[in-house]
């Protein structure tokens, strides 16, 4: 039996089919009612993280933390320690405080509930380290550098997923995928008689594929969305350590139990396509170009899992146009 | 209806103007307390998860208790709430925690009363969610006991402490939309109401909204918030109600509707409409306040009024911010706006700067630390439950059902 559910949350789609090995009476209301409740973590973190929700716990943290450390609940604070590990791992290629960053670029809307600035001063808030700090004992958090502003786009559906996740396997779900718009996915075991979820990243026949289980996927592409910035196309992913628009890779895909961690690193990989320093169970996939204008990849660097700690894996990469990977460890 | 005592208040154009121009103190900071608070929180289901998010911005409350009898329930307010003592017996919590000020209660609606009446008598202050309770035996025994207690009682219906209802209200007060003619509330969303778990003793437990001997369903659960805003708004409380529920969706043996329409009858001739269905989403939750010169709309962090073409025009409109509604232009309705618009920060003004559950606490601290009346009594507790059992009963006869004054009465 297959129930399918879906949430509009974080400005995109979340879809999630669970897959029951029952089919007796009530076996239908159970897995809609573990999937409602896995969407309705998803519409909370949504409500807690949100830079366009002027009641999230984001707003409140960026309109106090920098007057006064602001207690925020233990889940969230292990989300900010994350970021801040990810942050330090990528030499800030992955790093929040892009936010006002994004919103000079007009990539944030006039929803966004972080102040407007010019591009020079906005390129000068950005940075993790001496900006922002975690305090334990209780969990706070505190901006030390004036303009500091967090956009957690990068990870929060990744996060999401992860505490839908956790829900889904309380609840005794055994096999499920879910997406938060088509770019970070997270799948519970396999479909009956599969070995795993697969997914293609991309059309056509030289997409690569994933058979995913027990595991979760990450893709950033910088052209899924752009806006006009003084007559030139920005994509809205930016390279938090120059302040301009990314020039890195055409698409980074990244594999791991966690999908924060997927997500974080996914972006990261997108703006510096070099997976030094990608923790050894996860895998990356990166499409690159040497060809101008092209957004298409040519070439592909793929970086196998060190610790393998789950069957799910990268398959069908086009080999003829296989590259040797960037880094190994 | 005529607006209620508005000839006490100042008319018109100049009445609203002055609503606009003074606002209560809307700091999205918390309002420092004369003393700290300890509290303790039973029931650590979803509502007491979003309590628990909520009290993480009080600097000066601490959460030094958390009882829920569901041990998975608790362990995940282990979690949330380190630092937080863990009962699974709320007596062995009143008995060993005799430092917590206050109590929470966010139970099933069933478990209320003795747990307020049990907190009342350890001598605790008491915020209780609404409904308070599903029998009227049950409402008045904890409206009773909150008037004989020495501490303070709050009925967690949230629309009293919003300050962007408290910003529409004095429009409606002042005449703004002139005579009342007719209110509407809904809440529409598609979500089948049950809790997953794969243990029949722990369904029986989790699912207690689905069983009518527990519940009054929707109207109880839901319903109880919007007659609340009514009743505050109009100062007024229905005669009789008419009503119908059906099981059109969630066919999975439930026995409480999933699709509900009320009528009520007021006083001088207005009814209110009140919908809600767990088989749509479509415009979600919300309440219409109509009058011949002009619409409120509540949705709990927003708020807007729609005028009349020929109603009269407020001087601060020129600063307004208006948002279109398929043909409908509302003028949103920003709390503090006379500040922001000041500092020339009107637009960051929309909405609420925390979700409406954060003022209701903040109230009831407040009323606590300082004496004071909390916004919402056990009594307007009573009451909203009162019309909700009422309400119950109407759809389970079918038939119109008296509301008397004695359903409120403490005698």
């Amino acid at each position: 039996m297959l129930v399918r559910l879906a949430l509009h949350a974080m400005g995109t789609r979340f879809e999630l089919v669970l897959e029951g090995d029952d089919d007796g009476p009530g076996a239908e209301a159970h897995l809609r009612a573990a999937g409602e409740v896995a969407l309705a973590e998803v519409e909370l973190v949504d409500a807690k993280l949100s830079l366009f929700r002027r009641d999230s716990l984001l707003s409140h943290i960026q309109r106090n933390a920098a007057d006064q450390p602001v207690r925020v609940d233990p889940d969230t604070f292990a989300l900010f320690e994350l970021c801040a590990q990810v942050c330090e791992a990528t030499g800030g290629s992955f790093d929040p405080t892009v936010a006002p960053l994004m919103r000079a670029y007009k990539l944030h809307d006039d929803k966004a509930t972080t102040p407007l600035v010019t591009l020079e001063e906005a390129r000068e808030q950005v940075g993790w380290k001496g900006r922002v700090e975690l305090l334990a004992d209780p969990c706070r958090v505190a901006f030390t550098a004036p303009g500091t502003a967090l956009d957690l786009g990068g990870i929060a559906k990744g996060y999401a997923l992860d505490l839908a996740i956790e829900v889904l396997r309380d609840a005794g779900i055994t096999r499920a995928l879910l997406h938060g718009g088509t770019s970070t996915i997270a799948a519970i075991g396999q479909p009956r008689g599969r070995e795993g979820w697969p997914i293609a990243l991309g059309s056509g026949p030289n997409a690569p594929r994933v058979l995913l289980r027990d595991d979760c996927l990450a893709v950033s592409a910088p052209g899924a969305r752009s806006v006009q910035h003084e007559g030139r196309r920005v994509d809205h992913v930016l390279d938090p350590r120059q302040g301009l628009p990314v020039q890195g890779a055409l698409v980074a895909a990244t594999l791991s139990r966690c999908a924060a961690e997927a997500d974080a690193w996914s972006t990261a990989l997108l703006v510096n396509p070099d997976p030094k320093g990608l923790p050894p169970h996860m895998e990356s996939l990166i499409g690159m170009t040497e060809a101008e204008g092209e957004r298409v990849p040519t070439h592909w660097h793929h970086r196998p899992r060190i610790t393998r700690t789950s069957p799910s894996g990268f398959c069908d990469i086009p080999q003829s146009r296989q590259a040797t990977p960037l880094q190994t460890v | 209806m005529t607006t209620p005592d508005r000839r006490s208040f100042l008319k018109g154009a100049a009445g609203a103007a002055a609503a606009f121009a003074f606002q209560p103190d809307l700091s999205a900071t918390p309002r420092p307390l004369n003393a700290p608070l300890r509290v303790g929180l039973i029931g650590a289901g979803r509502q007491g998860r979003a309590i628990m998010g909520e009290l993480g911005k009080f600097d000066d409350v601490t959460l030094g208790a958390v009882c829920d009898s569901d041990g998975r329930r608790l362990s995940g307010a282990k979690r949330r709430a380190p630092e937080a003592t863990l009962y699974s017996d709320h007596k062995a919590m009143l008995e060993s925690e005799a430092q917590l000020d206050a109590v929470i209660i966010a139970t099933p609606t069933h478990q209320h009363r003795s747990l307020c009446e049990d907190a009342l008598d350890a001598g605790k202050h008491v915020y209780c969610e609404a409904p308070l309770a599903h029998t009227l035996e049950d409402a008045k025994a904890i409206a009773r006991a909150a008037r004989a207690a020495s501490g303070k009682f709050q009925t967690g219906m949230a629309g009293r402490a919003n300050p962007v209802y408290s910003l529409a209200r004095s429009f409606v007060r002042t005449g703004a939309i002139r005579d009342t003619l007719s209110l509407r509330s809904q809440f529409k969303k598609k979500t089948s109401w049950r809790t997953p778990t794969s243990d029949p003793a722990r369904d029986k437990f989790l699912n207690w909204r689905l069983d009518p001997e527990i519940s009054l369903g929707l109207v109880g659960e839901v319903g109880t918030h919007h007659f609340d805003v009514l009743h505050w708004f109009t100062s007024q409380y229905p005669t009789s109600v008419r009503g119908s529920g059906e099981i059109l969706i969630w066919k999975d043996g439930r026995k409480v509707a999933d699709t509900v329409h009320c009528e009520f009858q007021f006083p001088g001739g207005v009814r209110s409409q009140w919908e809600a269905s767990l088989g749509t989403s479509f415009e979600g939750e919300y309440s219409l306040l109509a009058g011949t010169m002009g619409t409120v709309k509540l949705a709990g962090t927003h708020a807007w009024m729609f005028k009349e073409a020929d109603a009269t025009t407020f001087e601060w409109e020129v600063y307004a911010t208006r948002q279109q509604f398929h043909q409908d232009e509302g003028i949103i309705l920003i709390a503090g706006a006379t500040e922001l618009a000041a500092q020339g920060k009107l637009k960051e003004g929309i909405g609420l700067p925390h979700p409406p559950l954060y003022y209701a606490l903040e109230n009831f601290f407040v009323a606590v630390g300082e004496d004071g009346e909390p916004c919402c009594s056990a009594e307007e507790g009573l009451r909203a439950a009162a019309v909700a059992i009422r309400a119950a009963e109407a759809i389970r006869t079918g038939a119109e059902v008296a509301i008397p004054e004695t359903d409120f009465s403490l005698e």
